[in-house]
């Protein structure tokens, strides 16, 4: 687990100094680097690196550390997990070699028909296969567990973590066909043809819910670290597998937002998936309020009274309270943009703009990834049976996660309405025309700086963790509910339902612009390798 | 905490989501592909199934009454990878022979002495793509398109194979930095000009854009403003028509004068 942990994050500092390079070299602080395809690599790494290698390994090492933490027993497969490890490892490195070479500056989108090596996208295939290991992983260990258990409810935390395996599992099918069948091919000279359309149409499947698989490690640590960290209780535990249960159905079968601009797919397709997306916004609204309700619980209990008066009760010196906080508010813009983004209509003005960008590092990069690090720093003590850390530092480095990434995002959103388009390599600032917008791009790479900072205490903090002196770590606990002793109802307990649900809906919403687009002779454009000459 | 109920059909819970999930999904569909079709004109025009189908993304035409007027064709010749492929020593051997016809222009070695342009090292589905637009009209030159006329398409492959076999007007390597014309670096976002070097080489090389660097000055600005003009259309999706068309005389003369510069070996001529 601490290999994960370790790995994910040194990957992420260096992402980290790419993203901000970018933003810098961009801006007119600095001179244009002259040549794009420069910029084009960075990103691509930068990308590959923050959404595939950073979040498949804090879900598999948070996934393993909740599994033996919650249900008090030794991960079943340990020599397997290693194995998957090693996977991403590999996997990482190969990646990250033809990236550095140029090889594959196609964005970690990779959509066709521009292609790269195909050493890119073993790699890419590789850190899936390694996280399919963790998803069967999980799901024996539970079984195991549930065997041993009969009638005992599975840990909230054991729950959403097997969920999000579930979810994993389906959703990197999609991009997993797409490379097998569409791009490995092409990419190896075997066809010099190409069906875009349909490739997209798979990216989509997992594009979307791959974004509710990242977050899953976050609201695990809402629903069942959060309310202990800062002294309260979990309001409902059911509210949490609710929560859990509807990730599952609605976060996959909605991708197709993503393709509202593409003309191969119908209105009518794009409609139902809009409309299944606004779905997704119910568990979130669901977290949000039973978080806050967990989160008044402790303020309570601190003695806080009257309407506000458990705001002002509430542990603010708390790194925990500070992280779920800003989070929340970071979720809030996010979550609001979103809704801009899903909508049918609206998603005509920013579509392809630098909203867009602000928008997934709100939600990602700012809500989800700071609940990483609150993760790491829960789990530290456990894993290297360190003293609990410096709340200074935790809470200095959480301040400029969350200030830096406001910094960063608020002006993408701004310019994203003035229509600034996203992926460019150059904004020639000379332009009386775009003049105006050049000191938003200053700021960002001014926010790009700050998070720069923010992960060097982050890396600074873990590192020189001290042993503590007893040699034993306290034992980790999870949030306890405010009413022990309910019952859970069986259908939340397992999970079979929800993941037949989430089948049946794919194939209904998927199924057919599938299979007409796999049809369509016409789909079928010539390759355009990435520097091939 | 223990758990309740039992699994199954019977389970209000279970039956609940399951019904609400289908309602949801046949209410979601029932909006997307009947009712909102119905208030579009360009949908609903052809009946209920017609714009059923439009809903759902088949393919059909659009047009009311007929076909679509069909456009001008750039070019008949589709660029394919294959094209890309290095000939054979035999077919470099007989356009060697082929090309004796050639040297009166384009130079004895492929390296032209007047402002022809130099055909050396030049890849090889850019002269078959010229050559095969020669031969059907689609690019005017009274002298190719007499000459290509009586070329096979084996013949024009040949030639291909031989002019890519010779040495290319290799030039002094470039750097990237502000001393190169903007248009080449990084071309005019704001005028939709994409950069010469993202697909003429340098950063990239896409697949039919020619090696222009060493080509003569006098050229390129005839090719430049013939495109600007469309006096030359055989650009498949109007690349270079749309790059040219924004560009002042100025700028053709810098563009042309740095890929001129970039001259052939030792400079002689």
């Amino acid at each position: 687990m601490l290999a994960h942990f370790w790995v994910a994050f040194v990957a992420f500092f260096g992402a980290l100094v790419l993203g901000a390079w970018q933003m810098y070299i961009r801006s007119p602080l600095a001179t244009w680097v002259n040549n794009p395809e420069h910029y084009y690599r960075s990103v691509t790494a930068h990308g590959t690196v923050m959404a595939y290698v950073l979040p498949t390994l804090v879900a598999m090492g948070f996934g393993y550390a909740v599994t033996e933490l919650a249900l008090k027993k030794r991960l079943i497969g340990i020599a397997w997990a290693w194995a998957g490890f090693w996977l991403v490892m590999a996997g990482t490195v190969m990646a990250a070699v033809t990236m550095a070479l140029g090889k594959a500056s196609v964005l970690y989108t990779f959509y066709p028909p521009m292609l790269a090596s195909p050493f890119y996208y073993f790699g890419v295939v590789l850190v899936v296969v390694g996280s399919w290991i963790w998803v069967v992983l999980m799901s024996i260990n539970l079984r195991a567990w549930k065997k041993e258990h009969p009638g005992a409810s599975v840990p909230l935390a054991m729950y959403g973590n097997v969920a999000g395996a579930y979810l994993w599992a389906w959703t990197s099918l999609g991009a997993a066909i797409e490379i097998l069948v569409l791009i490995l091919p092409a990419s190896l000279g075997l066809t010099d043809t190409i069906n875009a359309g349909l490739a997209r149409v798979f990216f989509s499947w997992t594009l979307h819910a791959i974004v509710y698989f990242w977050l899953m490690p976050a609201y695990i640590v809402f629903y069942t670290i959060v309310p202990r960290a800062i002294g309260g209780r979990l309001y409902s535990d059911t509210m949490g597998r609710v929560a859990f249960a509807l990730f599952l159905v609605f976060s996959m079968p909605i991708g197709i937002h993503h393709l509202f601009a593409d003309p191969q797919v119908g209105a009518g397709f794009k409609f139902v998936h809009a409309a299944m997306t606004a779905m997704v916004s119910v568990p979130t609204l669901l977290t949000v309020f039973t978080i806050v309700a967990s989160v008044e619980i402790a303020g309570r209990l601190r003695g806080g009274t009257g309407l506000f008066g458990w705001v002002k009760a509430l542990p603010w010196d708390n790194p925990m309270m500070l992280a779920v906080t800003f989070s929340f508010v970071m979720l809030g813009f996010g979550g609001a943009g979103g809704i801009i983004n899903m909508s049918y209509q609206l998603n005509e003005t920013i579509h392809n703009t630098q909203w867009v960008t602000g928008h997934f590092h709100l939600i990602f990069a700012g809500a989800i990834v700071l609940m990483y690090f609150m993760a790491a720093y829960e789990l530290w003590p456990q894993l290297t049976g360190c003293a609990p850390l410096s709340p200074r530092l935790v809470k200095a480095q959480v301040w400029l996660w969350f200030v830096g990434m406001m910094i960063l995002s608020m002006p993408w959103h701004l310019v994203g309405l003035l229509g600034m388009p996203r992926r460019m390599a150059y904004y020639d600032y000379s332009h009386p025309e775009i003049a105006p917008q050049a000191w938003t791009v200053t700021a960002s790479a001014i926010g790009g700086f700050i998070l720069l900072a923010s992960g060097a205490i982050l890396i600074y903090t873990l590192a020189t963790a001290r042993r503590a002196p007893s040699g034993q770590a306290q034992p980790f606990e999870f949030s306890r509910p405010a009413h022990p002793g309910g019952h859970t109802p069986v259908a939340l307990n397992g999970l079979g339902l929800w993941v037949a649900m989430m089948v049946a809906l794919t194939v209904v919403n998927y199924g057919y612009p599938i299979a007409q687009l796999a049809m369509l002779k016409e789909a079928s454009v010539p390759v355009i390798p990435i520097g091939s000459r | 905490m223990r758990e309740s109920g039992t699994f199954g059909w019977g389970n209000p819970l279970v039956r609940w989501s399951v019904v609400s999930l289908a309602a949801l999904t046949a209410v979601s569909m029932l909006v997307g592909f009947l009712l909102l079709p119905s208030v579009h004109d360009d949908f609903s025009a052809q009946g209920l199934w017609a714009s059923i189908c439009r809903a759902a993304g088949v393919p059909a035409d659009w047009g009311r009454g007929g076909a679509a007027q069909p456009g001008p064709i750039a070019t008949t010749v589709v660029l394919e990878r294959s094209m890309a492929k290095p000939g054979s020593s035999d077919a470099v051997g007989r356009g060697a022979t082929l090309a004796l016809n050639c040297t009166m222009c384009h130079g004895a070695q492929g390296m032209s002495v007047s402002d022809a342009p130099n055909l050396a090292g030049q890849y090889p589905e850019v002269v078959i793509k010229q050559l095969q637009d020669y031969r059907t009209g689609k690019r005017a030159s009274s002298i190719m398109e007499a000459l290509a006329r009586n070329l096979s398409d084996q013949d024009i492959n040949d030639l291909a194979s031989y002019y890519a076999y010779l040495p290319k007007a290799r030039t002094a390597p470039t750097t990237y930095d502000e001393s190169l014309p903007a248009l080449v670096r990084v071309g005019a976002p704001l005028r939709n000009i994409a950069p010469c070097v993202s697909c003429h080489g340098g950063i990239d090389q896409k697949l039919g854009a020619p090696w222009i660097e060493g080509m003569p000055k006098g050229y390129l600005i005839q090719q430049l403003k013939a495109f600007r003009s469309g006096e030359r259309r055989n650009d498949a999706s109007a690349q270079m028509r749309s790059v040219a068309w924004p560009m002042t005389d100025a700028e053709i003369e810098d563009v042309a004068a740095f890929y001129a510069r970039k001259a052939s070996a030792g400079g002689e001529r």
